[in-house]
């Protein structure tokens, strides 16, 4: 395709410099992102096993009910029963603690309830470890250190610039695609290479990258979109939030019992695998009966759930909107974005896909960093500088620390909710990641691309080995499954990754060109 | 022939893509609003699109900003687009009073 020459030029600077601005805070997104796709089960590697006695069986859940209402009221104004048993979810009853932040962002701490063999009353405060959670908000706020209220807007302009650089990108790229697309031409011309590998990373995901970036901005600015309806056209106003929906409904106590809610629903949507029965909470917009769950041949709209609203009496679907499969179109189309942010379609053969696309992405945007800083080379040189310029070298160190010291904070931070067990809060896993995260960055800093390069990709492979130690410290004690041993290996495959990295980084700082940032001999002058 | 596009006056263009590329993505949306005629804007499925469509056009008026000539034809033409599109909700009485 024929674009004009001015076009491409000014395109080529937008890209570069938007690229450079927004590219650090995205790989982070995207490195904690792909990890989110295995939330749950680095949930339940994370976690200690729950001391509840195994759960009673459906029929006799009632009577659990019956026993947690009288001595836990808080629980009667909304509570789940749970149809899987598992990590997350020890127990068949369980209910939020009043007092939290309740909606959307927040919540309570988690109790849950089993039966003793005598029929006696068992809760448990929740055990799950906070990691895969932190991991999830590190995603969320692109890596971001501050409170919900302050990292979202950062996010969105960071979700606008991803877009302009896709943009920009795609112009860029657009009138050479036929001659590069398929060239990858590995050889002495590394900035050649790169940008070669950018160009195939970049053009062959554009379509995740659409969705990612067109959902990312939703989900920074959907209040100030709102917003600004609401005070822009007229009865929004009036129209909006018919909040009490839900807290009203449920003084109206189902009297369909677990089993009959399951058998109802079972009819009516046979391929329908519920997981969970919600009692009246959750907001205005949730009905007051749900029941949470899937069906891997449609597009879940939450991360790992769709939603079925149920009649309390007679167990009828009657809100579909969230209902995978008998959605209309409307609520399909916003569901799909949403299923196409979360890969939550498919099962686990799309999670993996997911994961290295989410993995590819953080790759595209650190190849962005290095093409960046090997063209100001190039640009320098011609300017007749000896060895580059200190913002360069600034730069080169912070795509070295930045990066590095994402994927070996989240690693050893992963490995002590594994070790520090049920002391670990929240808190605790923020600060070992940042603890990680600053001297990571501050090492790149002081020491050089060149040479930290090299060393912080070796403790980065160090850092990765320490999850399957901190299984092998916890015993297998401490998995509820075989197939958390995945967790192990793949960290494993990770810190080879790691290693190969840094045996390049070394080859490149002991023998490439002498003036680039990467070349250790030019700084020792 | 004017002169070639250059990204040197990149801050008007984008100036003038974030406020009013703003609020031409928010006319676009209370057009879909009008012609789909939904009714609360949080809760029902069309008002959650028509939100949606305001997260599609405005990035993409940033990211097409560029392309004008200069910051000055860019904040003229997107007002010139902005009054096309608020003039029919004006007409229509969509607007809050």
């Amino acid at each position: 395709m024929k674009l004009p020459t001015d076009v491409v030029r000014m395109y080529k600077e937008v890209h570069g410099w938007v690229g450079i601005i927004a590219g650090l805070a995205l790989f982070v997104a995207f490195y904690a992102g792909a990890l989110t796709m295995f939330e749950e089960p680095l949930q339940r590697w994370a976690s200690q096993p729950s001391t509840l006695a195994s759960a009673p069986s459906l029929e006799r859940t009632p009577e659990l009910l019956a026993k947690v209402r009288a001595q836990y009221p808080e629980a009667a104004r909304g509570h789940e029963v749970n149809l899987v048993i598992d990590a997350a979810h020890p127990g068949r009853v369980s209910w939020r603690a009043p007092g939290g932040r309740r909606g959307e962002h927040g919540g309570g701490a988690t109790y849950f309830a089993s039966l003793a063999p005598d029929g006696a009353l068992q809760v448990e405060k929740q055990q799950r470890s906070q990691v895969a959670n932190f991991i999830d908000v590190l995603h969320q706020q692109v890596g971001l250190p501050f409170s919900h209220a302050i990292a979202m807007p950062i996010m969105g302009g960071i979700s606008l610039l991803y877009v302009i650089a896709m943009v920009s990108g795609l112009a860029v790229l657009l009138p050479s695609l036929v001659k590069d697309l398929f060239a990858l031409r590995i050889g002495r011309n590394a900035k050649r290479m790169w940008l070669d590998v950018h160009n195939v990373l970049g053009f062959f995901s554009l379509p995740f990258h659409i969705i990612i970036a067109l959902t990312a901005v939703v989900f920074a600015f959907h209040d100030e979109f709102y917003g600004a309806q609401r005070l822009a056209f007229s009865d929004a106003a009036s129209r909006a939030r018919p909040m009490m929906r839900a807290e009203a409904a449920i003084a109206d106590t189902p009297t369909l019992t677990p089993v009959q809610i399951v058998q109802r629903l079972k009819q009516q949507a046979p391929g329908f695998t519920p997981h969970q029965i919600v009692y009246g909470q959750g907001g205005g917009i949730l009905p007051a009966l749900r029941v949470q769950g899937n069906d891997p041949r449609y597009g879940q709209r939450g991360p790992t759930y769709g939603i079925a609203g149920l009649d309390p009496r007679t167990g009828e679907i009657v809100d579909r909107s969230f209902m995978p499969g008998m959605q209309d179109g409307w609520s399909a189309t916003t569901t799909g974005f949403f299923t196409l942010h979360f890969g939550s379609f498919g099962g686990y053969p799309i999670r993996w896909a997911y994961f290295l696309l989410g993995l590819t992405g953080a790759f595209l945007f650190y190849t962005g960093n290095l093409l960046w800083v090997e063209s100001r080379r190039k640009r320098e040189r011609k300017a007749g500088a000896v060895q580059q310029t200190r913002a360069t070298r600034i730069l080169s160190a912070l795509t070295v620390g930045v990066p590095l010291g994402c994927v070996a904070g989240i690693s050893v931070t992963l490995a002590a909710a594994k070790v520090l067990g049920q002391s670990a809060s929240y808190g605790m896993h923020s600060a070992i990641y940042y603890a990680v995260f600053v001297v990571f960055t501050l090492w790149a800093l002081m020491r050089g691309a060149a040479k930290a390069g090299a060393e912080l990709a070796i403790v980065g492979a160090l850092s990765m080995l320490t999850i399957p130690a901190a299984s092998l410290l916890g015993g297998h004690g401490l998995y509820d499954s075989g197939a958390l041993l995945m967790v192990d290996f793949i960290a494993g495959i990770l810190a080879l990754g790691l290693l190969v990295i840094a045996h390049s980084a070394q080859r490149r700082a002991g023998s490439g060109a002498a003036d680039s940032v990467w070349s250790a001999r030019a700084q020792s002058v | 022939m004017s002169k070639p596009l250059s990204s040197r006056d990149w801050f008007g263009k984008i100036s003038a893509a974030f406020i009013l590329g703003f609020t031409l993505a928010l006319a676009l949306s209370g057009l879909f609003r009008w012609a789909t005629d939904y009714g609360d804007a949080y809760f029902s499925s069309k008002g959650q699109l028509g939100m949606w469509i305001m997260a599609l056009t405005w990035p993409l008026i940033l990211s097409f900003a560029f392309l004008f000539r200069s910051a000055s034809r860019a904040w003229l033409w997107l007002a010139l687009a902005n009054l096309m599109a608020w003039a029919p909700l004006v007409a229509l009485g969509e607007l809050q009073s």
